[in-house]
């Protein structure tokens, strides 16, 4: 009776070993990265009214999820016929990064995905001179200094990747959304630092960015295998079918 | 990763020339105008002049706004350099001085529009030779185009 019942939980290990083993696991490092926006520079030579120097900051918090923070500073100056217009500051923001590549395709190097932030915007703006003509004639006048706080969410899809160990290259596309000039409804700026035209809800463009990577913990990751369950229930079906046929044909036989 | 790069670069590419590229035309209003309806004085009904004048004097020359047959209304733009303008109306005929004053600041047309000078009407007061009331409606004069002033006669 007693080797009965051991041959018994014998089986049901057997049985139970594919389950066992279909579970499986990868091990992810997660890091911290610190970087700067090579786009800002580059555009300087584009655009010539703008200066814009960026630096970024991320930490992993699990295989897909990263908080980040970026701080900006930028200026503007732009000089027209009909009005000269001057703003700079700084803006900060924070947010998360979704991954959308798997952990074990990733293997924290790479990143493809999506990232949502809140922006504040600490900025002084001037117009030293606007040139104004109507039936009354022309004149000038000015918008003396005033600091302001802006505010926008931003959105950005991007990639990055392993330049080589230590070090990563990716860039983001960004779209963000004004929330408030913080300018009031006359005086929107021209540029809001670290968001762009004031006047435009939306504002869109492109970060380039390199970034220095620390591994700061290793983590397990769960990968969950994927299930053919069409294929089992075929073969499953196949067996039955064979079975038929084959009792059919030990009927026939 | 590769595929996805190449993807993505010539999105890259054209969001970098549509930023570029934003030295476009103004397309906008950029001249805020004191819109003025003329009513009936009793009944309040929408009056048609059979001609309607709106200038002002100058040291050096008259400013002709309006002039105009069969009008119900009609709009001026302020002086942008002043906090009061001073306007001639002559409704058929007869000549009434409506002065008005108002506070001004800069507003933001667009980057392209530049800026422009709107106001807010302070308070006015006007001769009654053939005006019975002059009231202010909105006192925001601005490219919204709301009428500001109802003008009894």
């Amino acid at each position: 009776m007693g080797r009965r019942t051991c041959i018994f939980f014998i089986s049901l290990f057997i049985l139970a070993e594919p389950v066992g083993r279909s579970q499986d696991t990868v091990t992810v490092p997660l890091h911290v990265r610190a970087g700067f926006d090579l786009a800002g520079p580059v555009m300087k030579l584009v655009n010539r009214d703008l200066i814009s120097y960026g630096i970024v900051a991320s930490a992993d918090i699990n295989s897909s999820l990263a908080v980040t923070a970026g701080f900006r500073y930028s200026s503007f100056n732009s000089s027209e016929v009909i009005y000269d217009f001057r703003s700079r500051g700084l803006s900060f923001t924070a947010g998360t990064d979704y991954n959308f590549i798997k952990a074990n395709v990733s293997k924290g190097k790479y990143y493809a995905g999506i990232g949502l932030r809140y922006g504040l915007s600490f900025y002084s703006e001037e117009a030293p001179m606007i040139r104004y003509t109507n039936e009354w004639g022309a004149g000038e006048t000015s918008v003396p200094l005033k600091r302001h706080t802006g505010h926008y969410l931003e959105i950005t899809p991007g990639v990055r990747t392993d330049l080589f160990p230590g070090v990563t290259v990716g860039w983001n596309l960004y779209m963000r959304l004004l929330i408030s000039a913080g300018a009031g409804k006359d005086l929107k700026p021209v540029w809001m630092p670290g968001y762009g035209p004031g006047t435009a809800g939306m504002s869109t463009g492109a970060e380039y960015y390199i970034s220095f990577t620390i591994p700061y913990r290793k983590i397990k990751v769960y990968i969950k295998p994927k299930v053919r369950e069409s294929e089992d229930e075929e073969n499953e079906g196949d067996q039955t079918n064979t079975g038929t046929s084959t009792s059919g044909s030990g009927i026939r036989f | 990763m590769k595929s996805l790069t190449h993807i993505l670069l010539p999105v890259l590419v054209m969001v970098l020339c549509l930023s570029s590229c934003s030295d476009q035309p103004c397309y906008e209003e950029t001249d805020p105008l004191m819109n003025t309806v003329l009513l009936v004085s009793g009944t309040g009904e929408l009056a048609k002049a059979d001609s309607l004048r709106v200038y002002t004097y100058r040291e050096t020359d008259t400013l002709k706004f309006v002039k105009v047959t069969g009008a119900s209304s009609f709009s001026v733009p302020l002086d942008p350099a002043s906090d009061e303008s001073v306007f001639m109306i002559t409704l058929n005929g007869v000549t009434d001085t409506a002065w008005i004053r108002y506070s001004r600041r800069p507003h933001l047309v667009s980057p392209e529009c530049g800026y422009t000078i709107v106001s807010e009407i302070t308070g006015l007061n006007t001769t009654h030779n053939i005006i019975d009331t002059l009231i202010i409606e909105n006192k925001s004069v601005n490219l919204d185009g709301q009428k500001n002033l109802h003008l009894f006669y």
